[in-house]
């Protein structure tokens, strides 16, 4: 298990308290699965994803990601529509543990209220979180 | 913060490496160390793994009517229990078991290692020292016989996988002598040095050992019983020697993904609270030939042969690796959707997949070529109806529904019962 201070925690994302993160790019967002996340859940062997053109609200479960020790709930960081899944997850899972800030990306969203990001945690903010977990 | 548990010897160690750890039974047992989980599984089946088992509890049963309270208790009779011939159990060999309440649920499975015929050591799970001594000792009425519990004071480590024996011969004392005659389920030594079979497992250090040829991952390997004080430095030797053999340390997740795949079951859940009949273990019931009465009276016994509501417990593969969680809890729904059970385990051997149909392992001499198996789906189901090979089922938790085939063996091509002569070479 990493330490706090091994994380690799981006500081130009924001976290959700489900350890999403958001990437804001143009007018869009990136939505993947902390380093934290992925060095608790270990091997992710499967990961499943929403349809394209799927409208999610802010919470709602956007698909599955499978370990070898659980199967977990993804959840909308944002509410929004589907743009774009990252395919590649299909063959390779394992970028989710190798890249999960990188090609281990799951969604890209057309927010509906883009502001929805911004109460969203900032690196500091969810250094602290885990901090207290 | 969590509570913590107890602490085996190499607790620091597991923590210095990395585990992520996880509390089981009592203790804080390493679930994966850096590899991951997978990496590890796939080493016990092409390379070895290392094991910290030292949560495992070891009774030891002695004194002149030590044979008959543990003919009275455990499910096998020991007079019928070796090899083909079924022969009785004699000293150097050992069998495994169920201990059933009067009710023929299961206090706990175990393995009997016969040191000789009036002293016997009883491997139980985790945390049950206590229990299994009680219950012993409340059937033992005049009996002369003396019960001790060895919790907390007994080192046990696991080396599994073909390069066991040939990393085992780096660190034993004269390894050719202690591995002739060593089929599955015997063992050599003495893990306490005032024994006179100590002799006869020793590392190069002079640190006698209980070298037994068995596991829990259905290849082939070894269980280490050690002293506690001596534990860590054995660790640590035989992770050095391993080093030119892909050895890798192993925790909890391949110990479980690996019993899975090859049909054990996880006591406390695949075997419990429930009557110890109509599943896949059978074979440790003393049943007579033709399968009409039990060859000797047990405690248990008489509640398996007047069941009043039949359970049967199968063992199950997928199509792919996904799993249900059988916690969440998972329910078994027939052809016509009645639900008829529940999910006992549900995990993924990532050594196995499907190629037509049909279950190959990375070891099978005939797997397909270019074979990269993602794993497969794969555990125990308990059903209110008996079910056949080949019939499907679905397994349903909150998430999903997954279709699977009810089975009589998940990975091929296991190792633990194969000659000690190729694993030499």
């Amino acid at each position: 298990m990493k330490e706090i201070h091994e994380l690799n925690l981006p500081e130009e994302v924001r976290y959700a308290e489900d350890h999403e993160w958001v990437r804001s790019e143009e007018s869009k967002f990136i939505v993947g699965i902390s380093d934290y996340a992925q060095d608790q859940l270990g091997d992710i062997v499967f990961v499943e994803l929403p349809e394209v053109g799927a409208a999610l609200s802010k919470g709602e479960a956007f698909g599955t990601v499978e370990s070898v020790k659980a199967v977990s709930e993804l959840y909308m960081p944002v509410g929004g529509t589907i743009l774009a899944i990252n395919g590649e997850l299909e063959e390779s899972p394992e970028l989710v543990n190798s890249q999960p800030y990188g090609q281990g990306w799951m969604i890209e969203v057309q927010p509906g209220e883009a502001k929805e990001i911004d109460v969203l945690m900032d690196q500091k903010a969810y250094l602290e979180m885990l901090k207290g977990l | 913060m969590v509570e913590t548990g107890k602490k085996t010897r190499l607790h620091d160690w597991h923590v210095q490496q990395g585990a992520n750890m996880a509390r089981f039974g009592q203790y804080d047992m390493p679930l994966w160390y850096r590899a991951g989980a997978k990496s590890e599984h796939l080493a016990v089946i092409s390379a070895s793994g290392l094991f910290d088992t030292s949560h495992m509890c070891a009774v030891i049963v002695e004194g002149n009517d030590a044979r008959g309270l543990l003919q009275q208790c455990f499910s096998k009779n020991l007079q019928v229990c070796i090899g083909k011939q079924q022969s009785p159990l004699t000293a150097g060999r050992s069998v495994y078991g169920v201990f059933l309440a009067e009710n023929g649920s299961v206090i706990d499975d175990a393995i009997v290692f016969e040191l000789n015929d009036q002293l016997y050591l009883v491997v139980v799970n985790s945390g049950m020292g206590p229990e299994i001594s009680a219950h012993l000792r409340s059937h033992s009425g005049n009996r002369s016989v003396d019960i001790s519990d060895l919790s907390d004071e007994l080192g046990k480590l696991d080396v599994q996988g073909p390069a066991s024996a040939r990393i085992l011969g780096k660190v034993l004392a004269d390894p050719e002598r202690v591995f002739a005659e060593l089929p599955y389920f015997s063992f050599k030594g003495h893990f306490d040095p005032a024994s006179p079979l100590s002799e006869a497992a020793v590392l190069l250090d002079g640190t006698p050992i209980l070298l037994s040829r068995t596991g829990y991952t259905g290849e082939f390997g070894f269980e280490i019983f050690i002293k506690p004080e001596h534990f860590v430095p054995a660790w640590e030797r035989i992770l050095a020697a391993g080093q030119d053999y892909n050895l890798l340390p192993c925790g909890l997740a391949a110990r479980d993904s690996l019993r899975a795949g090859a049909l054990l079951p996880l006591s406390h859940q695949d075997i419990g609270a429930w009557p110890f009949i109509n599943n896949p273990w059978e074979f440790a019931l003393p049943f007579n030939a033709d399968r009409s009465g039990f060859t000797k009276q047990f405690v248990g016994a008489d509640a398996l042969l007047n069941l009043q509501d039949d359970m049967y417990t199968y063992a199950f593969a997928g199509s792919d690796l996904r799993k249900v969680t059988a916690q969440d809890p998972a329910a078994v729904l027939d052809r016509s959707g009645e639900t008829v059970g529940t999910v006992l385990t549900c995990a993924t051997d990532m050594a196995i997949g499907r190629h037509n149909g049909r279950i190959f392992s990375i070891a099978s001499a005939d797997k397909p070529a270019g074979f990269q198996p993602r794993g497969l789906c794969c555990g125990f189901v308990k059903v209110t109806r008996s079910l056949q090979p080949g019939e499907t089922v679905r397994l349903k938790d909150n998430r999903r529904s997954i279709e699977v085939e009810i089975v009589t063996d998940i990975r091929p091509a296991r190792t633990a019962r194969k000659a000690m002569a190729r694993f030499l070479k």
